[in-house]
């Protein structure tokens, strides 16, 4: 892409962007879903299976509420199923045996049922019999009757063992004690279903004691109350020890919310100052069963679960059948208890999902990493590919390129191509003067610049260890030319103008020797580049070589060179006088030229100058000044290099040489080193007078129509394609100072003078041609 | 520089345009051309040459075949690269192609100025350039339908030849022009091909390029059955 454009259209933006699709978002947007899927399974699992827990968990609740409901109702049966069997038993015997079958019921009882603590009897005629536990361990009975004696109501005490033995009788005053006035003897009024009292304490003895009674009559007639005190305390302890799951407990409760039997039964009662009233559930306490006794307040009976500090909990709730009226079973236990192994299972579940994940992310990783470096291998491939192009389609270029091998034809193709494969920032090929003692730039491609140049020489007392790196025959490359003793020296000569750092140099092989070196500076030389390099320095050596057959003696050291010139001039010394047209022309001298014609071979350089912007008169004055000093100068050289005619026209000088029906060999020569020496020349006398270099120059070679016009006087004139040329030259030189020269002179002088190509162009009736700018001499 | 190595500048393969689309033949259309290359396509139709050049600019839908220019297909690229490819491409129409609510000098840099990057300064001097070269004594300011036609079509060139066109698809301007701007066309067109640009001129008649003549690459005859090579001598 030009570094101008904004848009590369090569860059295909929708393949790169399909292909991080399909090989990056779509993995990864697999392994999300992956892992979402894993989490969301894993939370619905955990879901069902926490809703499966919370069924069980009631189901278990349920199930240990029946239990302890059959419990508490096998608890307090002996009370209300002994009364209708006691009452049934004393009611159908003569009143004589009643006490006897009342004992003996009551003792039986008391032997084998642990929470039943006395029976009573009472009439209502007054009559009160008690058989209650009696010593330490309640194992012994003691059998009380009311009677009185000396006036005054008294409790007779008789004391039995375990076996039935009497230990002893007491008495103590019964005051004005009827137990026709007592709760439990009242509460039967009217009725002949069991009936409950209220629980009482007794704080003596710390027994929490319910009475249920039946009122039922005697064969005498008499009504008679028959009831049985059963301790709640056992029925706490019996609570306290039930597990419901781990941790949870039961607790029963009144239709009034009054604790009847639970965990910690004494300390509540304590709490309560011994009045069962006061045993509520307090929420500080019991936070549990508060809130699961509120929640049967308002939902009634069943399961429920609640959160209560951030802890999960269950309750039930259910009526206690056969017991005294509206007693609630309240159970409660923490979720976890039963939900516990749900909760292992689901963490096992988030940590297995959590290592496949892991591993997931490390495959998808590896997918990732995998998919990135075939990726950049594909890269590197599609990169080698078009490198293969570049280097084959440089290689057609250098095949395709005519007369090749031919050294008189300058193949500029070869630095060119070495330039652009090797993206070399100026590529050059050097050869050796036969005797070894210098080396010359045969071409030097400047990428950069577009241009080629040529010439330079390098002497062996200048780069003695240049020349022998190369000499050694051996490829080197140098990161740094200045810091390398054997190029340092190469660096200050010609890479230092070009501001390049990298060399690399590839000497040319002759037949046993070393002719030369292929030259590359700031060059890309990635390993495979290296056979074209050597491509093209082996084309180099062919051309080299047969260079030096052609001309074996085409050589004679740098002077003859440099003397070309000079010799030309002396050849050119029976010249007759320069002739200078139009003001400067001595009229006299055109005298010299004999005949009108056709000349075969003349050197043409026209001189254009751009016009001056003059602003008042002391400038126009050192303009006019100026320009005579430059008519001067010309002048000048005209007449040392023995050109044959200046014309001066306008803004334009033409210079001519070479005017002769004869060809002149030297006229080309001569002209082109007036042209070098004009140029130096102006452009010292125009920085002189602070003014840029207002000249381009055009030269051309070849036949031209010319003689002398006009009668007194007369004036020489040349026309012509050659002219026509030269003034074209002139007037499309690529930059102000140059001197722009057709193929036809660079093939003249090509030997001679050092030229940069400056591409095609196209002249009517002339066709395509190459231009070239004389650059200097060599 | 890219262009001088790679392949075929531009590449019709077996490319059959819409007939209802283009009016052009639907038959194949087979032709490459090289970077440097000057091809000649003879069609006596003005409207067949616009689309034939509408054709290599991937503005004719294909039938059949493809059309690559750089060595990318028209049709498999996205607009943004369509468009910044086109921008590659100098075009002297025989329509009429200028924007009229705009001043020529700027239809004339708009091109520049969209794909590239390159200062104002530089690509109005360019154009003053080419104006100057293609005999118009400056960068035309007057907005296009304000132009004499001859001025309008030394302005369509230099519209063709700014920047560096790697591909020119010129539809005859020497046609009923003035005689100085042969030259000057000429001369563009040899610097356009020299550094690497590949022609395809399209004309009329074979009198207007025979002074050109050794500098065509190719011939070929833009008929009914498609496109026919034509021996040059």
């Amino acid at each position: 892409m030009s570094s101008d454009e904004i848009v590369d259209p090569t860059l295909q933006h929708d393949v790169s962007v399909r292909r991080v699709l399909l090989h990056l978002v779509l993995p990864l947007l697999a392994l999300v879903l992956g892992i979402v899927a894993v989490i969301v399974i894993g939370v619905h699992s955990y879901r069902t299976t926490r809703a499966g827990v919370e069924s069980l968990t009631h189901e278990l609740l349920g199930a240990v509420q029946h239990y302890i409901a059959q419990e508490v109702s096998d608890y307090i049966m002996p009370a209300s199923a002994g009364n209708v069997i006691a009452s049934g038993m004393i009611e159908h015997v003569p009143p004589a045996v009643q006490d006897k079958v009342f004992y003996s019921y009551g003792g039986a009882m008391l032997r084998s049922v642990p929470q039943l603590q006395s029976f009573y009897l009472a009439d209502d005629a007054g009559r009160f019999v008690l058989i209650t536990r009696h010593g330490k361990d309640g194992k012994e009975q003691e059998r009380t009757t009311l009677q009185v004696k000396g006036g005054r109501k008294v409790f007779h005490h008789d004391y039995y063992t375990i076996e039935g033995v009497k230990t002893g009788e007491a008495d103590d005053d019964a005051k004005d004690y009827d137990p026709r006035t007592r709760p439990w003897y009242q509460n039967t009024a009217g009725s002949n279903e069991i009936k409950w009292t209220q629980p009482y304490l007794f704080p003596t003895d710390k027994q929490f004691v319910m009475t249920s009674s039946l009122r039922f009559k005697g064969q005498d007639g008499h009504t008679l109350v028959f009831a049985t005190n059963i301790s709640l305390n056992e029925l706490s302890t019996f609570l306290d020890h039930i597990k419901v799951g781990k941790s949870g407990n039961a607790i029963v409760l009144d239709s009034k919310g009054r604790v009847m039997a639970g965990r910690n039964l004494m300390q509540l009662a304590e709490a309560a100052g011994w009045d069962p009233n006061k045993m509520v559930l307090d929420p500080k306490t019991h936070p549990v069963f508060a809130r699961g006794y509120d929640h049967y307040r308002v939902r009634g009976f069943g399961p429920r679960s609640f959160s209560l500090n951030k802890k999960r909990y269950v309750t039930i709730a259910a009526p206690l059948p056969g017991s005294s009226e509206g007693w609630i079973l309240l159970l409660s236990a923490p979720e976890s208890d039963f939900a516990s192994f749900a909760k292992q299972s689901s963490q096992q579940s988030l940590q297995f999902a959590a290592v496949i994940i892991a591993f997931s992310l490390v495959l998808a990783g590896l997918l990732i990493r995998q998919v990135r470096r075939s990726e950049r291998n594909a890269r590197l491939l599609a990169r080698q590919n078009a490198q293969i192009t570049h280097e084959t389609g440089a290689v057609q270029q250098v095949a395709a390129t005519p007369r090749l091998f031919d050294p008189t034809n300058d193949s500029l193709v070869l630095t060119e191509q070495l330039a652009h494969v090797t993206n070399a920032h100026r590529a050059s090929i050097w050869r050796f003067l036969h005797d070894g003692s210098a080396m010359v730039c045969n071409d030097s491609y400047d990428q950069r610049q577009d241009a080629h140049s040529g010439g330079f020489e390098m002497s062996r007392s200048e780069l003695d260890a240049f020349f022998k790196a190369v000499e050694e025959g051996e490829a080197f490359i140098v990161p740094d030319a200045a810091v390398d003793e054997r190029t340092s020296q190469f660096e200050r000569l010609v890479m230092r103008e070009a501001g390049t750092h990298m060399l690399a140099v590839y000497p040319i092989h002759g037949a046993g020797s070393v002719m030369g070196a292929v030259v590359l500076e700031d060059a890309n030389m990635a390993p495979h580049l290296v056979y074209f390099v050597d491509l093209v320095t082996a084309i180099a050596g062919m051309r080299l070589a047969a260079a030096q057959q052609n001309a074996p003696d085409a050589e004679h050291g740098t002077q003859s060179n440099a003397d070309h010139a000079a010799l030309a001039v002396q050849q050119a010394a029976d010249l007759p006088a320069t002739q200078f047209d139009n003001m400067l022309m001595r009229a006299p001298e055109v005298a010299a030229v004999t005949a009108s014609g056709i000349y075969p071979a003349v050197a043409v350089l026209v001189i254009t100058f751009s016009d001056p912007v003059v602003d008042g008169e002391a400038e126009t004055e050192a303009l006019l000044k100026l320009t005579n000093q430059l008519a001067s100068d010309v002048q000048r050289i005209a007449q040392e290099r023995k050109l044959f005619a200046v014309e001066v026209a306008g803004h334009r000088l033409i210079c001519m040489a070479g005017c002769a029906a004869e060809e002149d060999p030297t006229a080309i020569i001569r002209m082109a080193d007036a042209a070098l020496t004009m140029r130096e020349t102006l452009m010292a006398a125009l920085a002189a007078a602070d003014l840029e270099p207002v000249f381009t120059m055009g030269l051309d070679y070849g036949a031209a129509f010319g003689g002398p016009v006009g009668a007194d006087p007369q004036v020489f004139n040349l026309w012509g394609q050659t002219v026509s040329l030269a003034e074209l030259m002139a007037q499309g030189a690529a930059d102000a100072g140059t001197i722009q020269v057709t193929e036809r002179v660079y093939a003249v002088l090509r030997d001679r003078y050092l030229f940069r190509s400056r591409g095609a162009f196209f002249a009517p009736h002339l066709g395509l041609g190459q231009a070239y700018v004389l650059a200097a001499r060599r | 520089m890219d262009i001088r190595t790679v392949g075929p500048l531009l590449e019709l393969n077996k490319a059959v345009p819409s007939f209802e689309e283009s009016g052009l033949p639907p038959v194949p259309f087979s032709m490459r051309v090289m970077p440097g290359e000057c091809v000649v396509v003879e069609a006596r139709d003005p409207e067949n040459a616009t689309q034939f050049a509408d054709m290599c600019s991937g503005l004719v839908p294909l039938d059949e075949g493809s059309v690559k220019f750089m060595g990318l297909d028209w049709t498999e690229l996205h607009d943004r690269e369509v468009n910044a490819l086109r921008g590659r491409i100098g075009r002297i129409t025989h329509r009429a192609s200028w924007p009229t609510f705009l001043g020529t000098h700027l239809a004339i840099t708009l091109q520049q100025l969209h794909h590239t990057n390159r200062p104002m300064d530089e690509v109005v001097a360019e154009a003053a350039r080419l104006s100057e070269q293609f005999g118009l004594p400056g960068l035309p300011v007057l907005r296009p339908g304000l132009l004499s036609s001859a001025d309008l079509l030394r302005a369509g060139c230099v519209r063709a030849f700014m920047g560096r066109p790697r591909l020119l698809l010129l539809e005859d301007p020497l046609e009923a022009s003035p005689v100085e701007l042969e030259r000057a066309f000429l001369s563009a067109l040899t610097d356009a091909r020299d550094k690497g640009a590949g022609v395809i001129w399209l004309v009329r008649n074979n009198a207007i390029w025979q002074g050109y003549q050794q500098g065509v690459t190719s011939m070929w005859r833009l008929a009914d059955d498609g496109l026919v090579a034509v021996r040059t001598g």
